[in-house]
């Protein structure tokens, strides 16, 4: 009997693209019936791989085997036709759409030649009742959901298409613990009926639970592959940054009693705030945490004045009363800064140089007069790209060309141009590597040692755990519970998110 | 070095340099050929040429500044027309001023239009074209109006400084004001990111209405103040002065290498496109060619324009 074929079977593929080798003949399998993790730093080359595998790109040399038989896909149409389905971490929906609309646009069920509205109504039911997103409204446009319910309705997507190969690249960066669980199921359903599954995933747990097998890239070269538990997660993170990191996270300082710089009392924003109470101290990070779409994105908007029609009393270094717009947020006396969550296009700039993205909120800081001094623009610009150790051939080139990582530094450094008090930080690591994600936590360290009050909302339990001094966890757009110290665990964190388990009132945890 | 390690946005001022260059040897050629002259290398017939642009140079250099904010300004036409017939109609030392005061009026209103009431912005300024033009067939009769241009509005486009049109001084002027602007102040530089992405620039604390009224006042003011001179080039204002001004002046913008969907430009290309739009009518003229085929060549250039532009953003750098 002869030895089947794995799934997926790549041999020597190479691909570069003007100058950089983004594939380097890696040799690849996948069998069927498997969960497959690929592990790698941005830019190791994770999705050029997937890109070949949907059709999207065609390698310079090597084969692609699909179960034994070679392929050579022209577009993602033929790859969707083998059976090959990708969930990018682009979100790839249609905005002006409804939801059905985008279920079923490569292949809507036609009639007399013209789409049959019902039939696809009812296949969109269908397919958000196996996601267990029974309550989205099909005829919803995808403009009005929140992040977390598109990458849901593109998981759907993909499922109605029916693979034999699914892939998922960061699919699950901006879903909450719930929806993240039903995609585990779905995986699960998918490998037993023998199909399998390409994940990417920055996040080390939700790897570790759900792959059967693992590979990691580093460079464009197919570094190792392993079954799932027979390396140790330092062991993992050595081969995908090829050097030791002493710690995962930067030591938390003795925990301290501290004057609110920042108190919000009943701060309402209905229906997404329902009456926050919340204290936050200069040289502190508060994470902030819950299940996905608790009011979590809407609190550091809301106190960034970009919300209107909220209620309620915040209190900012002594005086009260929210800033009315972005521009009066960042300058005195307020004095906030926000990351925004979308870097697609909230927070950068993309086609604009890095230069110009850096210095956005803060030109009246390098002009006179309104005439922006070049020599101070270019020293500014240097200080923050050397400061961040952001990774740019030239300050003039677009931010766009950065990696995704790089991205996000420039638009911190946009804001820690501004020396703000107050630093709000909305899901900051999603998706990006894990060398920058470390940047990123010890920076905050450094950030909160210098007596900033940092605000830091993130999906990631792990990070919260590990970066943050206090979390409070949000229920229902109110603050359910406030966890700190030993307090502070993953358990713990899922029972307050869940209403489960013993919540303690805010004022007992900070005593 | 080779074309792909030029910045990207200067690039499209160098193919509309070199553009520009090929026309005026494929017209000396012909000329050469024809008539054994060669017109467009004797500087007096250029700064004549170049007379006659500058009324459409300083239109296109407020209209640039709109697109580079994502918008498009359609008052532009009757703007014109109706700062001439106010400043004709005022005359005296006030004469300028208060056509200005029109265009700035114009702008206003159109940027507060867009910036606060969220109106679609052709649709708001066409209103506004529209608005305007009714308001002077109503103040005129539908007439020419018989007030004479002042001897100042005269003097800045008609008359010559050391034996230049004083309208190319002008122009210069506007010129160096808007690529000084764009380029070095903070309002410059928060157009083109509003230009980019407005909610980006929003969140970044860049006050963007305010960034959209600025823009729209900028453009206002420029097409008025190219009215005024207009109407001192041929001693009044008449009906529909503004509207052979409005397409010619979003075509040497986009000609030019400005995002028509914003963000991105340099007023450099603006002004080479200026150039080019005035260089290729001459040429043209030149030629005899009837105004049929006139519109053909126009219209090919730009779409030829736009595909080397394309092609040329598209290469990696």
């Amino acid at each position: 009997m002869p030895i089947p074929e794995p799934a997926i079977r790549l041999s020597g593929v190479s691909k570069a693209f003007a100058g950089s080798q983004a594939l380097d003949a890696v040799d690849f399998d996948c069998e069927a019936g498997s969960i497959h993790a690929i592990l790698g730093e941005n830019g190791a080359g994770k999705s050029t791989l997937i890109k070949i595998l949907a059709g999207v790109l065609r390698p310079d040399t090597g084969e692609v085997r699909l179960g034994g038989r070679p392929v050579r896909f022209g577009s993602s149409a033929e790859a969707a036709a083998a059976g090959i389905v990708c969930v990018f971490q682009e979100l790839s929906l249609i905005p002006d759409l409804t939801v059905a609309e985008n279920i079923s646009v490569a292949d809507p069920p036609r009639r007399f030649g013209l789409i049959d509205g019902g039939a696809q109504r009812h296949r969109a039911k269908a397919v958000l009742a196996r996601i267990g997103c029974d309550g989205l409204d099909p005829e919803m446009p995808v403009r009005d959901l929140s992040l977390s319910r598109r990458q849901m309705v593109e998981v759907a997507k993909a499922l109605a298409r029916d693979p034999k190969g699914l892939i998922l690249d960061e699919a699950t960066s901006a879903l909450g613990a719930q929806d993240v669980e039903t995609v585990y199921r779905l995986l699960a359903d998918l490998r037993a009926r023998g199909g399998s599954c390409l994940f990417i995933s920055h996040r080390m747990h939700e790897v570790d639970r759900l792959c059967d097998r693992l590979s990691v890239f580093r460079n464009g070269r197919h570094v190792e592959t392993f079954a799932r538990g027979t390396r140790s997660a330092p062991e993992i993170v050595r081969m995908m940054i090829g050097r030791d990191i002493a710690a995962h996270f930067p030591p938390k300082p003795a925990p301290a009693p501290r004057a609110p710089h920042l108190k919000i009392d009943d701060l309402r924003w209905p229906p997404r705030l329902t009456g926050v109470d919340l204290a936050l101290g200069r040289g502190e990070i508060l994470g902030l945490g819950g299940l996905d779409g608790q009011g979590q994105k809407e609190l550091p908007l809301a106190l960034f004045g970009v919300l209107r029609g909220g209620s309620g009393r915040v209190t900012l270094g002594g005086r009260t009363g929210l800033p009315g717009s972005p521009a009066a947020a960042r300058r005195p006396p307020a004095r906030i800064a926000l990351v925004p969550e979308d870097r697609k296009t909230e927070g950068p700039m993309l086609p604009m140089s890095i230069a110009d993205n850096l210095l956005a909120a803060s030109y009246d800081r390098v002009s006179r007069e309104g005439i922006v001094s070049p020599a101070r623009e270019a020293a500014a610009v240097r200080e923050a790209i050397a400061h961040l150790r952001i990774k740019a051939a030239r300050p003039s080139d677009a931010v766009a060309t950065l990696s995704g990582g790089n991205q996000q530094k420039v638009v911190i450094a946009r804001w820690l141009m501004t020396d703000p008090d107050v630093i709000l930080l909305n899901d900051p690591t999603r998706g990006i590597d894990m060398g920058t994600k470390q940047e990123i936590y010890a920076l905050m360290r450094v950030l909160a040692d210098r007596g900033k009050a940092i605000l830091f909302y993130s999906t990631d339990y792990a990070e919260l755990i590990g970066c943050a001094d206090r979390v409070a966890v949000m229920s229902d757009g109110r603050i359910a519970a406030e966890l700190s110290g030993t307090a502070l665990t993953e358990e713990a964190l899922l029972g307050a998110a869940l209403n489960i388990g013993p919540s303690r009132a805010p004022a007992e945890a900070l005593a | 070095m080779t074309f792909s390690q030029i910045p990207p946005e200067t690039r499209p001022v160098l193919i509309v340099s070199g553009f520009v260059l090929a026309i005026l040897v494929l017209g000396t050629a012909y000329t050469l050929a024809t008539a054994g002259t060669a017109p467009l290398l004797m500087p007096g017939y250029l700064l004549q040429q170049l007379q006659t642009g500058a009324f459409l140079g300083i239109v296109a250099a407020g209209m640039m500044m709109v697109i580079v904010l994502g918008h498009i300004d359609l008052s532009v036409p009757w703007t014109m027309t109706a700062a001439a017939m106010v400043a004709s109609a005022v005359g005296g030392l006030w004469a300028i001023p208060a056509g200005l005061a029109v265009g700035l009026a114009a702008g206003l209103f159109n940027g507060l239009g867009v910036a606060v009431l969220r109106i679609p912005l052709m649709i708001f300024t066409l209103g506004v074209d529209s608005v305007l033009r009714g308001l002077m067939v109503a103040q005129t009769a539908g007439f020419a109006p018989q007030d004479r241009a002042t001897g100042t509005m005269r003097l800045l486009a008609a008359g010559k400084v050391a034996g230049v049109p004083a309208a190319i001084f002008v122009w210069l002027a506007v010129s160096v004001a808007i690529a000084v602007l764009l380029r070095r102040t903070a309002f410059g530089r928060e157009i083109y990111a509003t230009g980019t992405s407005e909610a980006a620039a929003y969140l970044a604390g860049i006050r963007t209405r305010r960034v959209i009224v600025g823009a729209f006042a900028a453009s206002g003011l420029c097409a008025a103040l190219a009215g005024v001179l207009l109407a001192g080039f041929s001693a009044k204002a008449y009906q529909g002065m503004g509207t052979p001004f409005l397409l010619p002046a979003i075509a040497a913008v986009v000609i030019g290498g400005t995002r028509i969907l914003g963000g991105q430009g340099r007023y450099a290309g603006t002004f080479a496109g200026v150039v080019l739009i005035v260089l290729l009518n001459s040429v043209l003229s030149i030629m005899q060619m009837p105004e049929a085929g006139r519109q053909v060549i126009y219209g090919r250039v730009i779409l030829c324009m736009l595909l080397v532009h394309g092609r040329s953003a598209r290469s990696p750098s």
